[in-house]
Parts: structure tokens; C-alpha cells; sequence
């Protein structure tokens, strides 16, 4: 019923990430958007570090990809991903808002904005409030939310701006997410 | 404030109709959301913008800059100025002379940065550097070769990581100190290009939409990095042709980290990492 996920981190999520794509079966039936923060000087090598325990293929997309089931797209370094109707990556180098690029907010609302109630969104650990606003908008749309439990992230100011801002559907731990995810078919 | 496609398709045709600018073949999505945020910050709603820009070609002017993006920064993902270093460049290195075109250059800081390796590669004399941009704003910025020092104090780590260190050898360090190619002033806030950098580019108003070559050259290389993200795979076309006719043989086109030559083109072209070389 979901035709994708797309899931925001910012500080301490890395572990996080790196868990969730480890669980995932080869046979995700679903795309898996990442609009991750990364530190300014540490832009390459991100790809590589994740797709080493992931269950799905992770991959940096390139602008106009088309977007396909069971594998990972990382919003690259620098840029900001959007997510255009057509099932495309959309790339841009305009600004950082609120001082990130990616931004977590845009890409969450170009995907609610294509995906509205088939899309699960998910924010993860973070020192800021990016994707608290992009959360928002998968909700008004339809889509599912979900956070990380603020208990078990390392920072938990991005979860608990989202919840602030939205009454998410579910406060999960890590595991919780991971148990979610496998048991969609 | 939320654009309608509609919305979107009635402005595209005002700034057709009423200036020499045609949107038709920008990518929706980017431009739908430029245009949400030029209302918001003027507090118009999308008749009231299409009126003032029918009635004012200033206004138009403006509008057509506030909705191109122009960001830019000094050796933007160093991998890309690597490879112009190790594999690019010393392609070219007995020519007589290097054409190099840079199509949407914004600001500027892609050509200094060009000239500086270009400079540290002791082929700065043979080059020749041509920039174009559609707003005629960032070109002036280009010419005068000054920028915020505070707003470009994050990327001098990419000039270090470009100009002195070696990424084939770690060994390796050229302490080649910022003042060799530009002044840093802390209490004005400048970081500012010297002058036998500034007075070299020729610079001028370009539209990839609808000109042609403004050059009577052909270029070695031509570097169109995150341009094409805004257009759609027609008009993507349009300025590969633009591009593969205007390159000499084996001539090199470099776009941005994360575009691709999608379509007919692609086969005009080998690659060498993420450069396009004219077959």
C-alpha cells in the first residue's frame, strides 16, 4: 500500500541509518529516500560508508534518476533532493534553508507532495529543526509519520521539534522502526 | 503561497510574450518553487506579478534573476578540480592555446578558481577564458573578483585541498600561500581576486535558452556545472548539441558531480570520471 519512505537524520543518527538499511531485505519493495546532514568536510566516502552493511543497494543519485523499489537514495553532499512526480530525483544547488543543504524540509515536502497518503516518513537523531515543518506536511498529506523515541536518540532536538509540530502516528525506538519496515510487503 | 501548474504556465508566457526570456523548457518543479518564493517575499499573488512584469521591463529584469539560482563557491567539490588536474588538463598542455568556456558562471568563483590551477599548472598563459552568465548582476560581481570573506572563508579548505596537497601523493605539499592569487581583508569582510586574474576572462550576457557560440573560438573545454538541473531533458538536449558542436575534437565537457548526459548525446561522448570527451 506505501510506495515509499524517506527518512531525515541529522547528529547521531549515523548508527541509526546504518541499522535500519542492515535490516532491510534485497527484497524491499519500497524506495528508501535519505536527506541526511553530513558534516561539511566529511562529504565524500558517506555512500560508501553506508552501503557496506546495507541489505539494499545505497546509491548517490544524479539529477532526473528515475526512482526504483528496493534501493536507497542519498541526498548527495551539497545538493538538496526533491522528489518530482514521474518518480524522479530532482537536484538543486539552491541555498541551504535554515543553514542545511540538503535540506530535510523540502525533500519531506516534494515527497508528500507526490507520494501524499502512500508515503512513510520517518525523522531520525539531530541537533536542529530541519524536517520538523517536512514531517508536517507528509502528515497533512496523508502519509504516515514517525519519529525516533527522544529517549534513545543521541539529540533529540530534531524529534522533538517534529513533535511539536505534528501528533505523529508512532514514537518508535530503532528497532521498532527496523520491525516496521520489515513488515511491509 | 502555492503556484498552480496553471499558475506557472500563465507567468512562462507573460515573460515570453513581454521579454526576451523563455522559461518553457525550465524544469518545472524548481522553478514552480522559485516563483512560490519570489511572491512570498513581495507579498504578490501570481496576476499581480504578471501584471508588473508586463508593465515594467526593469521589474522583469529582476524577477528573470530572482528566479535563476546563482550559487557558487571556490573549487566546488574538489574530486571534480582533481580530476581537471590529474586527467583533464594535461590533455592540453601542448596546445598553443585553451579555450575554456564557462556557461553559467554566476559570480565567478569557478573561472579564479580555473585561472588558479590553470595558473599553479603553469598553463595560465596559454588559456584563453571566456564566462557567460544570464544575469547580468552575478556578471558583474564576476568581473570585480570580490567576495564576502565570511561567506567564503568555509571553501579556502577546498583551495588547500586543490592547490597544495596532492590526493595522488600524500607526501606532497605546495605551500602556495592565498596571497599568491588573492587579498584577504578580515575588517572589510573581502576576500579579493588580483588583478592579472580579474583582467583576464572575457565575460558577457549569455542565454543557453536561445543564443548560440557568442565566441569566435571553439573551445577544449567547457564547464556547465549545475545549470542543466534546471531544464528539462528538451532543452538539456538543446545545449548538449550547442556544446558538442562548439567543442574541437576530444574537446572536454564537465557538468556538475551529479549530472548526467541522459538521451541521444550520450554516445558523442566517452568519459574520463565524470567528464565528457568529444569522440
Amino acid at each position: 500500500m506505501y510506495k515509499a519512505v524517506i527518512i531525515g537524520g541529522s547528529a547521531g543518527s549515523f548508527q541509526v541509518i546504518t541499522r535500519i538499511l542492515h535490516s532491510l531485505p534485497p527484497t524491499f519493495p519500497l524506495p528508501v529516500l535519505l536527506s541526511l546532514h553530513r558534516l561539511k568536510h566529511v562529504r565524500s566516502g558517506f555512500v560508501e560508508a553506508l552501503s557496506i552493511k546495507s541489505g539494499i543497494p545505497v546509491l548517490e543519485p544524479a539529477d532526473k534518476d528515475q526512482i526504483k523499489p528496493g534501493r536507497a537514495y542519498l541526498a548527495p553532499a551539497n545538493y538538496h533532493m526533491f522528489i518530482e512526480l514521474g518518480n524522479k530525483i530532482a537536484l538543486s544547488t539552491e541555498e541551504p534553508v535554515n543553514h542545511s543543504r540538503p535540506s530535510i524540509d523540502l525533500s519531506f515536502v516534494t515527497a508528500a507532495q507526490v507520494y501524499r497518503d502512500k508515503l512513510v516518513g520517518i525523522i531520525l537523531s539531530g541537533a536542529n529543526r530541519d524536517g520538523a515543518y517536512g514531517l508536517k506536511k507528509v502528515k497533512d498529506l496523508g502519509g504516515l509519520t514517525i519519529v525516533q523515541d527522544p529517549l534513545e536518540c543521541q539529540v533529540k532536538t530534531m524529534t522533538e521539534a517534529s513533535m511539536k509540530l505534528t501528533k505523529v502516528d508512532h514514537v518508535y525506538s530503532t528497532n521498532e522502526i527496523i520491525k516496521f519496515l520489515q513488515s511491509i510487503k | 503561497m502555492n503556484v498552480t501548474d496553471q499558475d506557472l504556465q500563465y507567468f512562462i508566457s507573460a515573460l515570453k510574450n513581454y521579454t526576451k526570456y523563455d522559461f518553457s523548457d525550465y524544469s518545472d518543479k524548481s522553478l514552480k518553487r522559485r516563483v512560490e518564493k519570489v511572491l512570498a517575499d513581495r507579498n504578490l499573488d501570481v496576476a499581480g506579478l504578471i501584471t508588473s512584469v508586463k508593465n515594467s521591463q526593469d521589474f522583469a529584469e529582476t524577477i528573470v534573476k530572482e528566479i535563476t539560482v546563482n550559487t557558487t563557491e571556490l573549487f566546488r567539490d574538489p574530486q571534480t578540480w582533481h580530476l581537471l588536474r590529474s586527467r583533464i588538463l594535461p590533455r592540453f598542455k601542448n596546445n598553443k592555446n585553451i579555450n575554456i568556456w564557462h556557461a553559467g558562471c554566476s559570480t565567478g568563483q569557478e573561472v579564479y578558481s580555473m585561472m588558479i590551477l590553470l595558473h599553479e599548472m603553469e598553463l595560465f598563459d596559454k588559456a584563453k577564458i571566456f564566462a557567460t552568465d544570464l544575469n547580468s548582476d552575478v556578471l558583474e560581481a564576476a568581473k570585480k573578483g570580490q567576495y564576502k570573506y565570511r561567506f567564503n572563508i568555509g571553501y579556502l579548505d577546498n583551495f588547500d585541498k586543490v592547490i597544495k596537497q596532492n590526493p595522488l601523493n600524500y607526501e606532497e605539499f605546495n605551500d602556495v600561500p592565498y596571497e599568491k592569487y588573492f587579498e584577504i581583508d578580515k575588517a572589510k569582510d573581502t576576500i579579493t581576486m588580483k588583478k592579472f586574474l580579474t583582467e583576464k576572462p572575457i565575460f558577457r550576457k549569455h542565454d543557453l535558452v536561445k543564443d548560440g557560440n557568442l565566441f569566435f573560438a571553439k573551445f577544449d573545454l567547457i564547464l556547465c556545472r549545475n545549470v542543466i538541473i534546471y531544464f528539462n531533458y528538451n532543452l538539456q538536449n538543446k545545449v548538449f548539441e550547442l556544446f558538442h558542436s562548439n567543442l574541437y575534437p576530444k574537446g572536454c565537457l564537465l557538468l556538475g558531480m551529479h549530472e548526467t548526459i541522459l538521451g541521444p548525446w550520450a554516445t558523442k561522448f566517452e568519459k574520463i570520471g565524470q567528464a565528457y570527451v568529444k569522440k
